[in-house]
């Protein structure tokens, strides 16, 4: 197995309980978050970012639906200047082949393809085949392979498979002066 | 011998007398010069010095008028009336000269040079030299920047991609090996074909014609020429090398070229403004802004463009989703560009923004378009917090 993506960086919290779980991010490897709205997946691609951005490695977000705050990322500790962004239009075969190019390059600490929202029509075009693919290109690599979706798609391909379970959001204050405190 | 003319055209000027010439200012330039020019430098309209040494023709064409002739040894007097103030401005020193009564370049000139050089050190020596019109020193003459083109008219059209290729792949090495040659890499590339100009930055000086060749063949994938090409030109704009040092602790990172080659590709595929890096400003304007000094905000994810919807006080509606409304917060009032139009990337915006728990489970985010010219108002979910 190759070796765990290791937490330098304190401030990543959902990391942290991740870490506490004993569910590390594994290099060379595929994982999955899965998860429905507002149950936490981008906060934990984003921590994920932040982590390999902040020991100095480069990271590559391939955005399926151009969904990506830069502001959010930015306030956790995403470095903008090491994340190469790439904006997909809601095409998800463009989106395949924008990672399998970026694994192909090499170099990355993290490639995250982000299917979440990807129409159901879009995700039954992939080909299975591409998770081999990708399996095989990351093999004896750095590089961890991270796949955001609302379903699992890498199946058998996915070394480690993330289920983000819903969850509520926390409001303070009395209503009608009510403020968002927290979510997902 | 050098000449000094000191005037608005002095460039123009000096550069009718050689081809090597320094300009100390905007309107000072300094020239070596032949006995045989020395009468024609006579005649110029401007201040014109000639001297054994280039600063001393400095100082006596920026100070004295008309056309001034110092022969050799006799620098100390003619420049000697002239005052301190002619010198370069060293406002220690000279107040050290005004306490000591020196006022001219006689009176420094005259001061015995060892104990100068004992009270203010090589700065005040060098004052004492140029006020002597002894120090020598040779001109920076300014060199003209070099370009590095290559061009081709061509007799018969090249219609076809790999012949192109092949001509762009020799005026490539041709190039590079100008660039090598004077210590210099390309930092872009512009490529002119029929007229039509393109230009390619690389991120990083290269010399390496596979990458640019690499370059050139992207662009043509996107971009392919209207018509047959019978005229090319190809430039690389200069730049200093790349000096990397790596370090063992370092973590791996891209190799620029391949990154390049990559980013090139994936541009092809997605097109050129969807690639590259992430970026904040310092606005205002929502999904733009910078966040705050030690806040962390919730991860968001962006419908772009925005869903429009359809809100009551109980219900929401859009083409993908809809629910009840559980729990809302807000309005918080955004604007900002007022002075902007109300259409394009760029366009002005005023809105109320809430933050809404819907019977779905997730928590979006919706604003209400408040611009004035935009009626009526319509409801948008901006995106979803994550």
């Amino acid at each position: 197995m190759a070796a765990a993506f290791p937490l330098g960086w304190r401030h990543v919290e959902p990391l942290d309980i991740l870490s506490a779980a004993g569910r590390d991010f594994p290099r060379g490897r595929i994982s999955e978050i899965i998860g429905t709205r507002s149950s936490g997946r981008t906060s934990v691609l984003h921590a994920l970012l932040a982590a390999s951005t902040g020991q100095g490695e480069y990271a590559a977000l391939v955005d399926t639906k151009d969904a990506f705050d830069a502001c959010s990322a930015a306030s956790v500790g995403v470095e903008l200047s090491k994340l190469v962004w790439v904006r997909c239009g809601g095409n998800a075969e463009h989106a395949l082949r924008a990672a399998d190019l970026l694994i192909q390059a090499g170099g990355f600490g993290v490639v995250a393809l982000d299917l979440a929202e990807a129409t159901p029509a879009a995700l039954n075009r992939i080909p299975p085949t591409a998770w081999f693919r990708f399996r095989r290109a990351l093999e004896s690599t750095p590089t961890i392979l991270t796949v955001v979706s609302d379903c699992p798609l890498a199946k058998s391909c996915s070394f480690l498979t993330i289920k983000m379970p819903p969850r509520r959001a926390v409001f303070t204050g009395q209503a009608p002066f009510l403020l968002l405190r927290d979510a997902g | 011998m050098f000449a000094c003319i000191h005037g608005a055209d002095a460039a123009r000027l000096a550069d009718s007398f050689s081809p090597f010439v320094e300009m100390v200012d905007e309107k000072t330039a300094v020239f070596s010069i032949t006995r045989r020019q020395i009468r024609q430098a006579e005649n110029l309209p401007h201040p014109v010095a000639v001297a054994a040494t280039a600063e001393a023709a400095i100082l006596a064409a920026r100070n004295l008028p008309g056309y001034t002739f110092i022969p050799h040894g006799q620098e100390a007097r003619v420049l000697g009336a002239l005052s301190i103030d002619a010198l370069p401005p060293d406002p220690e020193l000279f107040e050290t000269f005004h306490l000591w009564g020196i006022r001219s370049l006689e009176d420094l000139a005259r001061l015995p040079q060892d104990d100068l050089a004992a009270r203010l050190g090589d700065r005040g020596l060098w004052l004492q030299r140029l006020a002597r019109g002894a120090f020598e020193r040779p001109i920076r003459p300014r060199i003209p920047a070099t370009i590095y083109e290559e061009s081709a008219d061509l007799e018969h059209p090249i219609k076809l991609r790999e012949p192109l290729l092949f001509l762009i792949a020799r005026f490539l090495h041709d190039l590079t090996a100008r660039l090598k040659s004077q210590s210099l890499a390309a930092t872009a590339l512009h490529l002119t074909l029929n007229g039509n100009p393109r230009r390619h930055s690389v991120p990083f000086p290269t010399r390496d014609v596979k990458l640019l060749l690499k370059l050139v063949e992207h662009s043509l994938d996107r971009q392919p020429p209207e018509a047959p090409i019978v005229k090319i030109r190809l430039e690389l704009i200069p730049t200093e090398p790349r000096r990397v040092q790596h370090g063992l602790f370092t973590p791996a990172t891209p190799e620029p070229e391949k990154l390049e080659l990559t980013l090139g590709k994936i541009r092809g595929l997605v097109g050129d403004k969807n690639v590259g890096y992430p970026e904040l400003f310092d606005t205002h304007r929502p999904g733009l802004a910078r966040p705050a000094t030690g806040r962390s905000y919730l991860a968001f994810r962006y419908f772009r463009p925005p869903l429009e919807a359809r809100v009551t006080a109980e219900r929401l509606w859009t083409r993908m989703f809809q629910g009840k409304i559980l729990q809302i917060a807000g309005p918080w009032r955004s604007s900002g560009d007022w002075w902007r139009c109300s259409v394009g990337e760029n366009a002005n915006w005023n809105r109320d923004e809430y933050d809404l728990a819907l019977s779905d489970g997730a928590l979006y985010r919706i604003y209400l378009d408040r611009a004035l010219d935009r009626t009526p108002k319509k409801w948008f979910v901006e995106g979803v917090y994550d």
